[in-house]
């Protein structure tokens, strides 16, 4: 019975089928390329299909490095090309060390973990579509290939992105306190730099390490406020930050120490 | 007639005394911290978010009595990720549905964040266990807050600093440490990754020591096929997890087999207590291995502690030598005060004068030795009891340079001490440790 219906209205059928391959481009997208891409190909059909995204990815920071392009996190298919690139393994492989790991130790990124199987990956970078925000839906949210998480973006941007969960003044107290805990670790790196500073006579290498220790446990803190880790936020941050001052000044003090001591042996005249 | 009025006097002294005691615990915590500081400090905004018992206050903003459907219609736009979470829970999908309002209350203007006595009115069961967990002291899940908030270093240093301790320490005024909102699942908070948010990094490498060993092993390789709706019962689960080990059978305790709990002292481990809670690890490990095999781990254990120990104890005996021949620089005296200006100035040394070489404006060889017992030492622990080979190995290998260290740095102090006295310089008192752009803030603003 179906079946006679359906074989009746066949010249029909067709029709709109054709119609709707010419009408609607993303279908006929689909089916009639699968790909594989190269970089260069799709930049070529999405300038003119995508604009805007292209121009939001040509501004970011992504652009820029030769080799991160759309087939790093999207494949080189467009079959599962979005859902791919949504998940965190695509920005993992690149993004590795502190800013991976602090991220994976968060409470967002181990429910994120944990719920992978569960969650429907072909949803919209939108509010109420990811049960917790992943590494897209933060710095991509709704599909910006700009960083949206950039202050570039302005702070109205983080405080929408994060208020799809958080209430409005728990997500503007969390952004107020991880600046301040920002500004106390620069004030760390100001002591510190400046106490290496006032021993302008001491040629040491230890000192330069010790400056670069503290941009790294300074950069810990804020990837454990941004991330939400408080792993990174204070035990590769902030009593980090400490231990390098500790170290700084006893190498200050202990040349100082020194200094006088050498003085009365170096190269009086008798002494060649 | 004089022996007879001392009989008397002493007692109402001592009795004078010890409820003066009280009175001024009493007092110390009355101020707007909380704990026996509280009268030192104010908490940061965010504090009110990680214990809201002592200080959450609740928006203004919106006025008005809401429940359920009424609350959902509006957080539906405003809050849709959480609503979605919460439509997913057991609580939502209950026959009687627990509804914001049975947590948050229904007056919008006086809502509460759930503390754990919230929760606690219908889960009863694991709110009496969890409370219980107090009786076995700290560590303890129920203990962190109000021990974190009493540690004199809480006190002395940047509220907004320290919102990074209170965060971890948050286990014990709220659930959603490890049941995260608003789904609330049993499943999700028996896998190991709900805790090493906290339980990860320097002084307990848990989640690293565990994934490193053969259960966490086995768990990385299958653990996302098992059914985590089952009970941490024998026969569940075909590796043990966190949960299954220190949470057996589903008590919300933690520190109910502890036995050298965080590691930070040396125990003994054969007191009559202790063999207490020996026998409960080998009845736990026998849920799968034999009992002598238990049995023989744990003195691998022991045996792993007293080797540490043995290295912890000969760099602190440097330590307070070079204490009592007055060679530590900066000197007591040349330090900010800390913890809390304590009347009787010293350097602190080892767990049981304190942590004052914690964390600043100590010498490099107190912080070289806080390392060693903080880090190394717990590092090396933690693998030992998780079971990671290469973990002890690297840990203990690290004691053993520190110590080292250590050593060599004495030598050098003394040598530096004997030629300065030999040429008569006297290195006038150095300001160098009370000044800087951190340091000075830290003075201000505790």
């Amino acid at each position: 019975m179906l079946w006679s219906v359906l074989n009746k209205m066949r010249s029909t059928i067709w029709m709109l089928g054709i119609f709707g391959l010419v009408v609607n481009p993303a279908l006929s997208e689909e089916t009639i390329a699968p790909g594989p891409f190269t970089d260069t190909e799709c930049v070529s059909c999405h300038t003119s299909r995508d604009p805007e995204l292209i121009r939001q990815w040509r501004q970011g920071p992504h652009a820029a490095d030769p080799g991160s392009g759309c087939g790093s996190c999207h494949g080189d298919r467009h079959e599962d090309s979005n859902e791919k690139a949504r998940k965190d393994q695509s920005c993992a492989s690149c993004h590795e060390g502190p800013a991976g790991h602090s991220y994976s130790l968060s409470k967002h990124g181990v429910i994120n973990h944990l719920n992978e199987d569960r969650q429907d990956w072909n949803q919209p970078l939108q509010r109420g579509k990811y049960r917790a925000p992943t590494c897209s839906y933060c710095h991509l949210h709704n599909g910006d290939h700009g960083n949206t998480m950039a202050p570039s973006h302005g702070p109205e941007v983080r405080q929408w992105i994060c208020s799809g969960c958080h209430s409005p003044r728990y997500v503007r107290e969390q952004f107020a306190n991880g600046k301040r805990q920002l500004e106390i670790a620069d004030l760390k790196v100001k002591e510190g730099e400046e106490l290496i500073a006032s021993a302008v006579d001491m040629q040491s290498g230890a000192l330069t390490e010790l400056k670069q220790r503290l941009i790294r446990h300074r950069r810990n803190v804020l990837f454990g406020v941004g991330h939400q880790s408080p792993d990174h936020q204070w035990w590769h941050g902030q009593p980090a930050l400490d231990g390098d001052l500790i170290r700084i000044r006893e190498a200050v003090s202990e040349f100082h120490r020194k200094a006088p001591l050498e003085r009365p042996f170096s190269r009086s005249p008798g002494d060649n | 007639m004089r022996y007879r009025l001392k009989l008397i006097a002493l007692p109402i002294v001592a009795l004078l005394a010890v409820s003066a005691g009280f009175v001024y615990v009493h007092w110390s915590k009355g101020g707007t911290g909380a704990g026996l500081y509280s009268r030192h400090w104010s908490p940061d905004p965010v504090q009110g978010y990680w214990d809201p018992e002592n200080f959450y206050q609740s928006t203004e903003i919106v006025e008005g009595i809401f429940e359920a459907e009424l609350c959902v219609q509006c957080h539906e736009g405003i809050t849709p990720g959480i609503v979605a979470d919460w439509r997913a829970s057991r609580h939502a999908l209950n026959i009687d549905p627990v509804s914001c309002n049975d947590c948050h209350g229904s007056d919008h203007q006086q809502l509460r964040l759930p503390t754990p006595e919230v929760c606690g009115k219908c889960h009863g069961k694991q709110h009496g266990e969890f409370q219980d967990e107090a009786r076995y002291g700290f560590p303890s899940h129920v203990l962190a807050m109000e021990r974190a908030l009493d540690a004199p270093h809480f006190a002395d240093k940047p509220k907004a600093e320290v919102q990074s301790c209170v965060q971890c320490h948050s286990v014990a005024t709220k659930c959603d440490s490890c049941h995260t909102r608003h789904r609330f699942d049993a499943a999700e908070a028996r896998r190991p990754e709900a805790c090493i948010t906290c339980h990860s990094g320097p002084p307990h490498p848990d989640g690293e020591t565990y994934f490193a060993s053969a259960h966490g092993q086995l768990y990385r390789a299958e653990g996302s096929d098992w059914d985590w709706s089952k009970p941490l019962i024998k026969g569940n689960y075909k590796a043990p997890t966190c949960a299954y080990c220190h949470m057996d059978g589903g008590r919300h305790q933690v520190a109910h087999k502890s036995l050298w709990k965080f590691g930070l002292r040396e125990i003994n481990p054969h007191t009559s207590k202790n063999q207490v809670l020996r026998k409960r690890w080998i009845k736990l490990c026998s849920d799968c291995h034999e009992e002598s095999k238990a049995a023989q781990w744990l003195t691998d254990l022991d045996q792993e502690r007293k080797q540490a120990w043995k290295k912890l104890y000969k760099a602190e005996a440097v330590l307070k030598d070079l204490r009592s021949e007055e060679l530590l620089r900066p000197a007591a005296d040349e330090r900010p005060p800390y913890p809390m200006g304590s009347l009787w100035q010293r350097e602190r040394i080892g767990f049981f004068e304190g942590q004052a070489s914690a964390f600043y404006n100590v010498s490099a060889i107190e912080r070289d030795y806080f390392e060693m017992w903080y880090f190394e030492n717990l590092g090396a622990y933690k693998s030992a009891a998780h079971g990671s080979m290469a973990g002890i190995k690297s840990g203990h290998d690290k004691m053993a340079a520190s110590l080292d260290r250590i050593e060599t740095k004495a030598k050098e102090l003394r040598n530096l001490f004997e030629a300065e006295q030999k040429g008569e310089i006297a290195p006038a008192p150095s300001e160098l440790w009370m000044k800087g752009a951190y340091t000075d803030y830290n003075r201000d603003h505790n």
